[in-house]
């Protein structure tokens, strides 16, 4: 595919602990095309931050990816110093975290802040840095922005502080925006505001998207394609209209059925029954065997792979045809 | 029917609850927050209460207020016809055993050096309810009722999920067989699939025991999954309060309507666009003259920033604080509502 942007083939992270290494993400492939935004969704550890972490070379120390290929425009990601790496995610990939606190630096004013990512990385001066900055502010809905620029982060309400979290991610026109449960933390009428400006974001600057959620609102809201993890493996990939019509994955199935629906009351919610596994005692063969309605002895002794069903839509489950 | 009286088994009036906030170590400073700033409503038995709207509107602050937990500023809780605010500690004391609470966080409300056993089994313990074989019997039957084994009894709260977790501190709650409970965002750290055991568990819960709940929650759709009537709280105020479907399908309160609509919907063919509001809450410090939505609201007048509306029932069973609530032509107000159908 010529206009693929991203390419993640295999990857495999693991951390090392008490216990010895456990390993959170077993081999996830997906990709994104250019003015694409996929939507990672999955449980609680399911390893959505973690294959974001890696991908964007930030991993905490204690983790590494073991296995796999990351590539992006013909670039082997893997193969990078530390200081390219550094260089391209000011460049050509940005992330906005769930806490904004976590990439703003609280001693320093918005407006230097901005002004510094600027400088660094679209060469300006301070002067220009800063006519810039407050444009940035003023396209993610900050009012008052220059007033803004003196101000500290805790000066500001979360939902501001999520924007400027934005804006500072945007500065440098990144191809790729990777958003980590960017709007979990705020409340709805907030939420629609940054839904809203990232949706905006794809359409005037065909920038590309990951977006992080277990909300499958927001998904519906936002993403073209859906990659639905469990257990630190991709078990469905779909365009979306097709996950939400037809999803094969008897995962993916439950997730969908077990959303209060706002417009059409039920006495009782579809539930999936059990919890998540934990990482360093996975199930033998299918992970979510112990949670499955459709499980049978087969399912506790093969893995399934990712196999796909059409061009677009890939599903890891043996017992699910078609 | 019972009579309205016989179904109220809570009432809360003009309650406020203001905090004193002190600024600054050489130049003090005192201003009050209005956590709580003037609520009104009644809560049936046996019905769940859903109360939602936004980050610091007052919320968890109304909770603590209704199980006795904070004094309150100024007004009454009654709970069977008893006021809450007037009663000495011993009968606070009673009272509480009829009132309980589940947190968000299972993981901060539950202490990590006790068992299992130990955390369900407290109350009955610290209430002299329940020693040796029978509690032990109490708490297994307890664990039973909210899907946890019996084994899991000598296991420590780490050892557990999330979901889990809730579970336990639902069998904490339901050990003094109280009457009411107040689910404080409940089910709001959960995942999709394990919120949904839960609130299908507190269902179940609320059938078998004729519990009445306060279920206070952010998350839209959960809150209509579960409730039986809504209340919408903006600043420390109730803004609307209605039967669920009412609310959802006709609000009539600016904010109200502005929140339902931003609510992303799971399904990707009812993607629209928001009519967002702008701005964000102003800070209960200092809340805005008037109406405390007037700097958001797009139907806003000058009588709206002087004049706080007040909240009255203008259709039946329906509440709301506004001056020019957004009602449909053929809509029947009550007579003495002080609303007129032509705006
Ligand atoms: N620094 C670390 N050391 C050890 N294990 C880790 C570390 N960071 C993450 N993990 C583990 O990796 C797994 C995947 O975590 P991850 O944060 O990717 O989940 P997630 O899908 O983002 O979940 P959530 O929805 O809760 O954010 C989890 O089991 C987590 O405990
Ligand atoms: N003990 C306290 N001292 C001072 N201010 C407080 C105290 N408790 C709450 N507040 C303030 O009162 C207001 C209402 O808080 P409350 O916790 O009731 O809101 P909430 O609706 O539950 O919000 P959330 O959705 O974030 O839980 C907030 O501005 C909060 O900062
Ligand atoms: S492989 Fe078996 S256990 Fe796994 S999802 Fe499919 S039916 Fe369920
Ligand atoms: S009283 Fe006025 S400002 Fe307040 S919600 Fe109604 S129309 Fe809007
Ligand atoms: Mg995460
Ligand atoms: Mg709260």
């Amino acid at each position: 595919m010529s206009n693929e942007l991203l390419k993640v083939d295999d990857l495999k992270v693991r951390f090392k602990t008490d216990e010895g290494y456990v390993s959170t993400v077993n081999g996830v492939s997906f990709s994104v095309e250019q003015g694409e935004t996929l939507a990672i969704v999955g449980e609680s550890g399911s390893g959505k931050s973690v294959t974001s972490l890696a991908l964007m070379g930030i991993l905490p120390a204690n983790g590494e990816i073991y296995e796999g290929a990351i590539t992006f425009e013909d670039k082997d990601l893997r193969s990078l110093s530390k200081k390219e790496y550094r260089k391209m995610r000011g460049d050509d990939i940005a992330m906005i975290f769930q806490e904004p606190m976590t990439a703003l630096n609280p001693v320093f004013t918005i407006g230097y802040q901005l002004r510094e990512t600027l400088i660094v990385h679209n060469n300006m001066n301070k002067e220009q840095a800063h006519k810039k900055g407050i444009e940035m502010l003023e396209t993610v809905g900050i009012p008052d922005s220059d007033r803004v620029m003196g101000r500290f982060p805790h000066q500001l309400s979360g939902g501001m502080r999520q924007r400027v979290m934005i804006a500072m991610a945007l500065s440098c026109n990144p191809k790729l925006l990777i958003a980590d449960e960017p709007t979990t933390a705020l409340d709805v009428t907030i939420q629609a505001q940054i839904l809203t400006l990232l949706r905006n974001l794809k359409k005037n600057s065909n920038t590309s998207i990951i977006i992080i959620t277990h909300d499958l609102g927001v998904v519906a809201e936002l993403a073209d394609r859906v990659v639905v993890m469990y257990a630190g493996e991709v078990v469905e990939v779909a365009p979306i209209q097709e996950l939400f019509d037809n999803p094969r994955h008897p995962y993916t199935r439950g997730l969908i059925s077990s959303i209060p629906k706002i417009h059409d009351v039920v006495d009782e919610l579809y539930s999936i029954e059990g919890t998540v596994p934990n990482p360093s005692n996975m199930p033998t063969g299918c992970k979510f065997h112990p949670r499955c309605p459709l499980a049978d002895i087969e399912c506790t002794k093969v893995h399934p792979e990712l196999e796909y069903i059409s061009e677009k839509h890939a599903k890891r489950c043996i017992k699910v045809k078609g | 029917m019972q009579s309205t009286e016989e179904r109220v088994i809570m009432e809360v009036i003009d309650l406020k609850k203001h905090f004193d906030l002190t600024k600054g170590f050489i130049k003090k400073t005192h201003s009050k927050i209005k956590a709580v700033d003037g609520l009104n409503f009644q809560v049936y038995k046996g019905e769940t209460l859903g109360i939602v709207g936004e980050s610091g509107c007052g919320k968890s602050t109304t909770g603590q207020l209704m199980l006795g937990l904070l004094d309150a500023t100024e007004g009454h809780i009654y709970f069977q016809n008893e006021d809450i605010s007037a009663m000495s500690q011993e009968e606070l004391r009673k009272a509480r055993r009829d009132l309980q609470v589940i947190f968000q966080d299972p993981y901060s409300s539950l202490n990590p050096r006790m068992t299992v056993e130990q955390i369900i089994g407290e109350p009955l313990v610290v209430h002299g309810l329940a020693s040796g074989k029978e509690l032990k019997e109490q708490v297994r039957e307890l664990m039973k009722l909210v899907g946890l084994r019996e084994h899991q009894m000598k296991l420590y709260p780490h050892e557990f999920s999330g979901g889990q977790r809730q579970r336990i501190g639902i069998a904490r709650a339901l050990a003094l067989k109280p009457k009411v409970i107040v689910c404080d965002e409940a089910v709001s750290a959960l995942d999709v699939s394990i919120q949904a055991q839960i609130l299908n568990l507190l269902k179940k819960l609320q059938k078998e025991m004729n519990l009445t709940y306060i279920f206070i929650a952010h998350g839209l759709p959960a809150v209509r999954h579960i409730s039986d009537r809504i209340g919408v709280m903006y600043l420390g105020k109730m803004v609307e309060l209605a039967d669920r479907n009412e609310l959802f399908e006709h609000p009539l309160h600016p904010y109200t309507y502005a929140l339902l609509d931003s609510v992303p919907i799971p399904d990707p063919k009812l993607r629209k666009e928001h009519q967002l509001i702008k701005g964000e809450i102003p800070s209960p410090i200092n809340p805005p003259s008037g109406c405390p939505f007037h700097p958001r609201c797009p139907f806003a007048t000058e009588k709206c920033k002087i004049e706080v509306p007040e909240y009255r029932e203008i259709l039946p069973n329906h509440f709301v604080a506004c001056h020019y609530p957004l009602l449909q032509e053929d809509t029947n107000v009550l007579p003495d509502s002080g609303i007129s159908k032509v705006k």
